[in-house]
């Protein structure tokens, strides 16, 4: 059944709801800008997705937690990491160890994703 | 072993698979229970986590930093969820494993050394883990003890003959 499966790319965007896949991995509703296919783009969605997952878990209001992201002309995203005013020191640790720590594992998956990111918590 | 423990370290596992995975690093994690380090006294057994990967180097970072970020971050998630610290050693490769080892045999080396000189040899400053290492390698030694002096970065360990007067 390979190649039914390879269909799922369709070359004319037009018609997307045509095949109904039964869980949608990588949520193509944002692709607005038709960019060239040989190089999947980088969504920036992924890097701001490891920070929320990190500050979620270690703050006391996860649902105040809200990470915005701003990507400028040069290509350089920034990631505004927002919590409550109580969860701030927990996301900063001592001597900003915390911010730190998640500063090491976000240049590890920007290396990966050969784009440039920095973190600032506001 | 106890249960609580074990379910720790599934919880710590998932934790870390859940990282490695919004990090793009495709990577399996495995567990091993026990200490890492050989010693007189009793080390109290950790959950050690093994990462193995396509890329370890990326994830040890320059000196193990990345790594050491890695560890740190999941040790704090689980502290917040479980309400427990628990020493979780996360290791890549059996990267610390080996360093482990290397630290190991520089102990005895130089234990004989300052037995026979029958003078005190500072080694090169190390951070913490890496000085517990020796400590905890010649804690039962006959011959020799072992001290920490300086501060920060330049803290070392220091291998002392025993029965030397000390000043």
């Amino acid at each position: 059944m390979s190649e039914a499966e390879e269909q799922e790319k369709p070359e004319t965007m037009d018609e997307p709801e045509e095949q109904e896949k039964p869980e949608t991995m990588d949520e193509p509703e944002e692709q607005a800008e038709p960019q060239t296919m040989s190089e999947p783009v980088i969504q920036g969605a992924d890097m701001k997705e490891l920070i929320e997952y990190i500050a979620k878990s270690i703050v006391d209001a996860p649902d105040d937690v809200k990470v915005d992201e701003e990507t400028d002309e040069e290509g350089l995203t920034t990631l505004k990491l927002q919590v409550a005013d109580e969860d701030k020191g927990r996301v900063i640790g001592k001597q900003g160890r915390i911010a730190e720590a998640m500063r090491a594992l976000l240049r590890v998956k920007a290396a990966k994703a050969s784009v440039r990111v920095r973190l600032e918590i506001v | 072993m106890n249960e609580n423990k074990t379910e720790i370290a599934e919880v710590a596992q998932t934790i870390l698979e859940t990282l490695l995975d919004l990090m793009g690093v495709p990577a399996s994690v495995n567990q091993e229970h026990g200490a890492l380090v050989e010693s007189e006294v009793e080390v109290p057994s950790t959950i050690t986590l093994n990462v193995e990967g396509d890329d370890p180097g990326i994830l040890i970072g320059r000196r193990g930093q990345t790594l050491s970020c890695l560890q740190y971050l999941v040790r704090i998630i689980i502290g917040h969820q479980e309400k427990v610290w628990v020493p979780i050693v996360i290791d890549v490769e059996g990267y610390k494993q080996r360093r482990c080892n290397a630290l190991q045999s520089l102990a005895w080396r130089i234990a004989e050394q300052v037995t026979q000189r029958k003078e005190p040899f500072a080694l090169e400053p190390m951070p913490a883990f890496d000085r517990r290492i020796i400590h905890l390698t010649l804690v039962g030694h006959l011959d020799v003890t072992t001290e920490s002096s300086g501060e920060g970065e330049a803290r070392r360990v220091v291998v002392i003959p025993k029965g030397l007067p000390s000043d």
